[in-house]
Parts: C-alpha cells; structure tokens; sequence
C-alpha cells in the first residue's frame, strides 16, 4: 500500500509542479530542491498509484505508446502483422540508484542470449524501463558526470540511442523525471538545470497544528494502511478523474497572443538563456489552465507558471543560490 | 516543425543547406548558449538532404567497437566466418554524423573522431568543457547561437516549438528547399573558381592567420555551394564574403571557444609570439619562471589585450573570469585529444570505451569475447552453448574524469588586517571559486593565523560553501605559514592515497610575512622545508597570490621568495586587479598545448 496522494498535507507547490508534467510531460520534468524527509519520494509513488491504467503495446519491453513513438522491435512487430495487440498498464516510479553504471542506464548486450543462443539482442536499461513512466533520481547532483549526461540526454530527445557492444538500437524514452537535490552538497551545471522543465522548493511545514495532522495521518495509515486509506478515496478518484479531463482539455487550449506575449516580456526583462523557459512557461499555464478547466490560458495561469518554470533558470551570481531572488521575479511577474 | 518553419538563425540553416549541396564543406559545429535549439535545427537536417543520405547519430554512449565496427559475432558463430559489422563511420559513408554535446563525448572517442574525414553536424554548449582547437580545426563551418531577442520572434519560436504554427507555413516548403538542394548539387561540377577569386580566398585566410590549409579547402567549398545555391556558374567575391563568417570565424587563432557562458561573448585574445609569453609551464626550472614581478608591470601592460572581461562587483572584491588553470600533465595516460579532463579509469567506474587483451576478471568485455571466441566455435565443437576459452576473454578499458581538488591556503594573520587588502584578497579567492565551480572541481581551504593552521573546509565539491566560509574568515595575529603549509600537505597526502589519480592545484594567499614557527627554528627556515615536502607530491601544481603592497615604503617580496621555493606561478595582488592574471593563465595555456 502507497500513503494516498491526498492525505499529503501540505507542499502544495511540489503536488502541483508533478499534477502538471502528468498533464503535459512535455514539460520536461521537475527538480525538487530541498531538505530530506519532506514527502518528495511519497508523494511522487502516489501520484502515480492514483493514475488510471494507460494503453501499452501487448508484450513490449519499452511500454510502447501504440499511438505514439515506437521502438526497433515495435516497428518491426508493425511491419509484420500490421497492427499490433495492445494492453493496459499502470504508470510506475523507476528508481535510478547513485551508483548507477552506464550500461544499467542505457541498456546493454543481453548476455545470457549471446552466451546460450549466439545471438545479439538488447537488454533494455532504466532508460526503457522509464518509458512513459516516473524517473526518480534522489540527489541528482550527485550522480556521476557522465551519468547525468547521458540521462538529461534521453530526457531532452526523448529517445534513447544506444551504440555499444555490437547493439545498434533505439527506443522512446519519454519518462517524467523527477531529480531532487540539496544545494550543499554539490551543485548542477547550469546547463544541466536548464534540461529540467520545473523546479521546485521544499521546506518542512512550519505550522505546528500541520505538523501534528501530518503525525496523525501518518500513524494511522502505518497501523492499518487499508482502513485509513479508505477515506481518502472520494478525493483520490475525484483527483485522478480531474488530472484526466485536465489531459484532454489541453489539446483544445490555444496559445493565445496575450499569454504569449506576457510570457516574452517576463522572461526578456529577466534576460535568461535560449528559450526553453518561454516555452516551459507557456506548457505550464497552458496545463493549469487545464487542471482549473478554463478553455484558455489567462494571466493568473501565466502568473502562476513563473515560479517553477523560472526559479532554476533565473541569472544567478556566482554562488548564489536557487530561488535567492523569489522577490524580484514575483514583483516583476505581478508588474507585467 | 520542419526546417522552414524554424524561426531565425539564418546563418545556422545556411550552413546546413551548404553542407547538404557540397559535403565537402565539412560539417557545422553549433556552439552557442542553451536552449536556442541548436539540437533541434541540427536534427531537421535530414529533410533536406537528397533522399538516401545517411545521417548517423553518434550518442554519448558510444564506444569504440560501436564506432569502428567489429565481428558480427551471430554470423560468425552460425558459419564460423569473421564478417565485420559496420560501425557508425561506415554507416555514415557519404553521408554526416551527427553528435550532440560534442564536447561531452569520451576522449578516446574524439580521438578517433579527429582521424575521419566524415562530415560531422554537432552541438555543444559554452561554458562547459571545451573542445581541443585541433578537433575544432575540423569542423569546415562554427556557428556561434544566442538566444532571439526580438519579442515577435521570440513568440514565433514559442508556437514553433508547440507545434502550433499557422498551418499556411506545412505547404511542403521542406521539399522545395530539398529540390533546391539536390539542382545546386548538380550544377555544382559545373561552377567554377575564376583565379582572381581564388587570390583573393587565399588572402583571406592569410589575414585571419588560421592554421594550415584546411580553411582554404573548405572555404572554397563553401563558396562554391553558395554559388551554386543561388544558380550561379563562377564563383564571385561577393560569394566568398558570404561564407567567411562561417569557415573562417573559428579559426582566427584562438585557444578553443569561449570558455566563459555568460559574458564571454567577446574575441579571444589575440595570439601572441613564442617569445613574448611571460609564463613557462609549472615544470620547467623555478629559476626560469614568471620572469616578471610586480616591479616591472609593462611585461604585461605592454601587450594588447582585446578581451576586457565584465567584472561583477561583490562584497568580498571583485570576481573575474578565468579560464582553466592548468593542472600538471602525465603524458602516459591522457589521450591524444589534446582535453585534460579524462583519465583511463582502473577500477570498475567510469564509461567503457573499449576492449583490451589484459585487464580485471571483474570487469570482462563480454561483447568482445564472444566476438573473440565467435570464429571458433564451429572448430571446437561447440553446442548448444558458447565454448569461450581463456584466450577469448576481453576486459573492459573504462575511462573517468579525473578529479581535480584546488586547495586555497589564506593567510588569515593581521598582516593582512588592512580592511581594503583582504577585500581584494576575497575578490582573488572567489575568482578562483567560480572557475573550480563551473569545472566541478573539488575545493577545500586552510586558514593560518595567530599561533596555528587548521583546515576549515575538507574537501568537497560544493564551492557555495567555500563561498561562505570565504566571507566569514577572520582576520587577526601572527602568521604561522610553514605551519599554513603544513596542514595543507597532510590534507594532500590524505586525499591522495585515497585519491591517487587527483590533480591538485595549491593556491597561497598571503604577504609572505612568516613570522611564527612551529619549532625553535626560525620561520624562514621552516617555510622552506615545508615547501620541499610540498613539491614532492605528485600531480600538484603551486599558485603564490602575493597580498603585499607593492607601492608601499617598506617591501619585502617574501612572497616571492617562498614561490621560487615551491616552484609555483607568482601573482602579485596588483597583477590580479588588473586582470593581468587572465592574460598570464590564458598565455600559459597556450603554452601547454603547443608543446
């Protein structure tokens, strides 16, 4: 059993950036800033515990989207029997463990086959796992250098190519990835934190009376997780049925002028590299335009975009940390 | 989104459409900020190639065998004949590779990249590692990116990006532009170099003082492809203008690409001769280094210096860019690419390029052993199952960044007291800071003051840290150096057991004023014993940032002394104001790599 998405108590922001890349994974992601036991790995697990099965293509070991981006065997399966039999799967949280080696990432000669058949075959890495499904890199910053290369890579193109060991072969990776760091351990190349759609900030809640229902709801779900569970189920639905109205709503909200040129003059007064952060903005307020069932995107959606699309992009002075000027960019978003 | 309807960076697409007429123009190297799509533009270039054309990714992941090509060990298992796999270069035939972080990929990988003749497309960011000028020098054509500033472009870019362009612009343009391509590469046989064109070419790059010849070939190239794209039989000047920008920018004698990401958008220094360099490299005889002091400034006011790097002001002095520091070179182990950064990894970590005959029975290569033991299999009977014998067996080569550790040793006494004197030395330090953060060095600090020297920050890799204990040193009492030095060299020896293959750049800071020791010996004395068993260590190359005020009445230049005794670059605090250590790091580096 998952603690329920629902029962979290507070760290709305975080629930919100994750809610948003389920609706639109184009986003690209979310980096969780933050101090240790503040709910990022739960409330990642039960988001994904509370989505509704997605259509996968029968027996592919990449989860393939039958409407979407196929892989070598999927393409081939397609020229054979025309169409291909599809079935039913949950969306799961893959862990990518700190010491991680390249070949578990990208995938490998499946060894067993060569050894017993003669024959070359991949073994699918955490990258295939991933597909259509959560990443979850606790202390990305940690990760080896290559690693990270590798990984932000695939997350960016979507696909993994893999050339080693005699495999030449491709397969969608389009995964949500949630990394998570502390700053004071080690930081990420500003390039690298570009790659992540949103960013968010974590703290543990101040409130006492919060600190004792986040206790309480705690304790009774560790003691019996299926009855405390229980009464968290008419929100569970009630949220899992939004995200996915939220899902097909999206394609109908156009992007209009108005936001479209908000967004241009934030992010030009904050003079910020290349223009992944207009077009992670304007994702964004476009899915929580979506999540709050407007048919277009206006400027309170635009407004509450700028926080997580800017936070880790914003031009920081040397050693500055993340989210040092929230005051500047807030005042300067209400201001446009 | 397709080719036509990327918005702006015309001078990229042209590059693209050049090299699809004439691939002899030699690739396209992207470098440029962030974000701006490089990638994207560079993956659209298939659709206006002339059908069939390959164009071949070579991902990060690859490693050698992949890149070469090797025994297809399935055949050679089935019939018992080596049939040799086609690599990624053979695929690429006729045809362009295309890599993505370029700069990213392993050294032993861009060293074999060097030695092919395939047209490569590649992105890399700035401010990341750099590439080699050699591997640069191969690229026929470099665009420099920077994001569009124009506000109506900027939302172009945004609906491009969503898919959602006006659907008037999907009318085929893409196959126009592909038809236009495939007619210039017919008329292309046909256009010719009148010889006053070809003269002037030639004058041209003589003027941008590009190394060997490879910028004329792809510059005539280049301009040819030009004339055929706009249906043209001769060559004219006007054609040849309209390239250089692309063939000739990124051969104007510079180091590599600028290394700085934000500000660092301006020239490379000019490039200067042999012997006008005022700094030697680490090893050579202390004697013979930094020949320059203080005392006799016009050794590097005297030289012109384009580059004027943006200063930001803190409240701990100024920071400036640098670029890297140069870490002492081992010839036997670093790749022949001439980056600094990778080392053959001899433990399970790192990324597998290749496979050798020797190595760990931990860490065996099975891809080539079965490709090894393949051939055979028919001969020795082998079943159901692979008979692999011990001659068969490959291991894994890896390779791993080496790490590289900068130890700042401040001095904290009260020599340094005068307020505006530590400012500048604050300034000094975070400089460094900023480059060990943005080259994920390691950094840890010693402080010396009043009767001892301990280590406030061990090492780590979070330079934000540094950055604060930077602000909160104090400043007080005596100036235990050899003591400084001391705890320095036992921080070392530790990191370097456990870390054998580190690089360690030692930085002093201090007036050199030592003035309390450890034993009954005098403070001199010390500091020089310290300072040999310092320069035993290996890999570890010394900086001496001397705090004095050379203007004052009452000099010593005891600084200077103690770098002679560790053989270490010397830096007054002067030099460092005007920003001469920029020039003198960026001399020194073009030093290294000319050797």
């Amino acid at each position: 059993m998952i603690f329920p998405f629902t029962a979290i108590v507070g760290q709305e922001e975080m629930k919100t950036a994750l809610i948003l890349n389920v609706i639109d994974p184009s986003i690209g992601g979310l980096l969780i800033m933050g101090e240790k036991g503040t709910a990022k790995s739960t409330a990642v697990r039960a988001l994904a515990e509370l989505l509704p099965e997605v259509p996968a293509v029968a027996g592919c070991r990449f989860q393939c989207d039958p409407s979407g981006a196929l892989c070598t065997e999927c393409r081939e399966r397609a020229l054979h029997n025309g169409d291909f039999k599809t079935e039913r799967k949950r969306m799961r949280v893959v862990e990518l463990p700190l010491g991680v080696t390249e070949d578990r990432l990208v995938g490998t000669l499946d060894i067993e086959r060569a050894i017993q058949k003669g024959e070359k075959r991949f073994e699918p890495g955490l990258l295939a796992e991933a597909n259509r499904n959560f990443l979850y890199v606790d202390e990305v910053n940690l990760l080896e250098d290559h690693i990270v290369d590798l990984l932000l890579d695939s997350a960016a193109m979507g696909v993994n190519t893999v050339e080693r060991e005699g495999i030449s072969f491709s397969h969608p990776a389009r995964f949500i990835l949630v990394g998570t760091m502390n700053p004071e351990e080690g930081d990420l190349r500003p390039q690298l934190l570009d790659r992540f759609g949103l960013c968010v900030q974590v703290v543990s809640v101040r409130e006492p009376e919060l600190r004792v229902e986040i206790l309480r709801r705690k304790a009774a779900f560790d003691d019996d997780p299926a009855t405390s569970s229980r009464a968290w189920v008419e929100e569970q639905e009630a949220l899992a049925k939004r995200i996915v109205q939220a899902q097909t709503a999206l394609r109908s909200i156009p992007p209009a002028d108005e936001a479209l040129t908000r967004i241009v003059r934030i992010t030009a007064a904050l003079d910020l590299d290349g223009h992944r952060a207009d077009i992670v903005m304007l994702k964004t307020a476009r899915a929580i335009a979506a999540l709050r069932g407007k048919p277009a995107i206006g400027p309170e959606e635009v407004r509450d975009s700028a926080s997580m699309a800017l936070r880790h992009r914003m031009k920081r002075l040397p050693f500055e940390e993340i989210g040092k000027d929230a005051d500047r960019l807030q005042s300067l978003v209400a201001a446009i | 989104m397709k080719f036509p309807e990327f918005v702006g960076h015309d001078k990229a697409k042209l590059a693209l459409i050049l090299n699809a007429i004439d691939p002899r123009c030699g690739g396209v190297l992207f470098v440029g900020e962030r974000g701006c799509g490089k990638s994207t533009l560079a993956r659209l270039f298939p659709e206006i190639l002339p059908e069939e054309t390959p164009f071949v990714e070579l991902p990060l992941n690859t490693t050698e065998e992949a890149l070469l090509g090797g025994v297809d060990f399935e055949e050679a298992i089935r019939t018992g004949t080596r049939r040799i796999q086609s690599g990624i270069l053979s695929r690429a035939a006729d045809g362009f590779l295309y890599i993505d972080d370029v700069n990213l990929l392993p050294a032993d990988i861009l060293g074999l990249l060097i030695r092919t003749d395939r047209p490569i497309v590649a992105s890399m960011n700035v401010g990341e590692a750099p590439i080699s000028p050699h591997f640069l020098d191969r690229f026929g054509m470099a665009v420099a990116w920077s994001r569009i500033t124009d506000p109506a472009q900027r939302t172009a870019v945004v609906r491009a990006a969503m898919g959602t362009a006006p659907p008037a612009v999907r009318d085929g343009r893409e196959d126009a532009l592909r038809t236009l391509v495939c007619n210039a590469r017919n008329r292309l046989a046909g256009v010719s170099v009148p010889p006053p064109v070809e003269g002037y070419a030639a004058e041209r790059c003589l003027e941008s003082l590009a190394a060997g010849h490879r910028g004329d070939l792809f510059l005539r190239s280049a301009a040819r492809a030009f004339a055929a794209f706009h249906g043209k039989g001769e060559v004219s000047q006007q054609d040849v203008d309209a390239v250089i920008p692309l063939v000739l920018d990124h051969r104007r004698r510079m180091p590599s690409p600028p290394p700085q990401e934000q500000e660092d958008r301006q020239p490379p220094p000019p490039s200067q001769d042999r012997s006008d360099r005022a700094a030697q490299p680490p090893d050579s005889a202390p004697a013979e280094a930094t020949p320059s002091t203080a005392d006799d400034p016009a050794d590097f006011a005297g030289q012109p210096r384009e580059s004027t790097p943006r200063e930001q002001v803190f409240d701990v002095g100024e920071a400036f860019p640098l670029v890297r520091l140069h870490f002492r070179r081992d010839r036997l182990k670093r790749g022949s690419s001439g980056r600094k950064l990778k080392t053959l990894s001899s433990d399970k970590r790192g990324r597998y390029v290749r496979s050798r005959n020797q190595g760990s029975l931990r860490d065996i290569a099975l891809d080539a052993t079965i490709r090894a033991a393949a051939p055979w299999q028919i001969l020795r009977g082998a079943g159901e199952i692979l008979d692999v014998r011990a001659d068969d067996i490959r291991y894994k080569q890896r390779e791993k960044r080496i790490s590289h550790l900068s130890v700042f040793v401040v001095d904290g006494s009260g020599s340094m007291g005068a307020q505006r004197r530590m400012i500048a030395t604050k300034g000094a330090i975070e400089s460094l800071l900023v480059h060990s953060y943005q080259k994920r060095d390691k950094v840890a600090m010693v402080l010396f003051r009043k009767d001892h020297a301990e280590v406030i920050l061990p090492q780590t890799s979070s330079a934000h840290l540094a950055s604060r204990l930077l602000r909160a040193i104090p400043v007080g009492g005596k100036t235990p150096l050899s003591s400084g030095l001391l705890v320095a060299y036992e921080l070392l020896r530790r990191v370097l057991l456990r870390e054998p293959e580190t690089r360690v750049l030692l930085a002093l800071i201090t007036d050199g004023k030592a003035n309390h020791s450890m034993t009954s010996a005098p403070p001199a004395e010390e500091v020089k014993k310290a300072a040999l068993l310092l320069r035993e260590l290996p890999f570890t190359e010394f900086m001496v940032i001397d705090t004095e005020r050379k203007s004052g009445l009452v000099r010593t230049d005891n600084a200077r002394v103690i770098a002679d005794q560790l053989g270490a670059a010397y830096f007054s605090i002067e030099d460092l104001k005007s920003d001469s250590l920029v020039a003198l790091i960026r001399n020194r580096e073009t030093t290294l790599k000319e050797e």
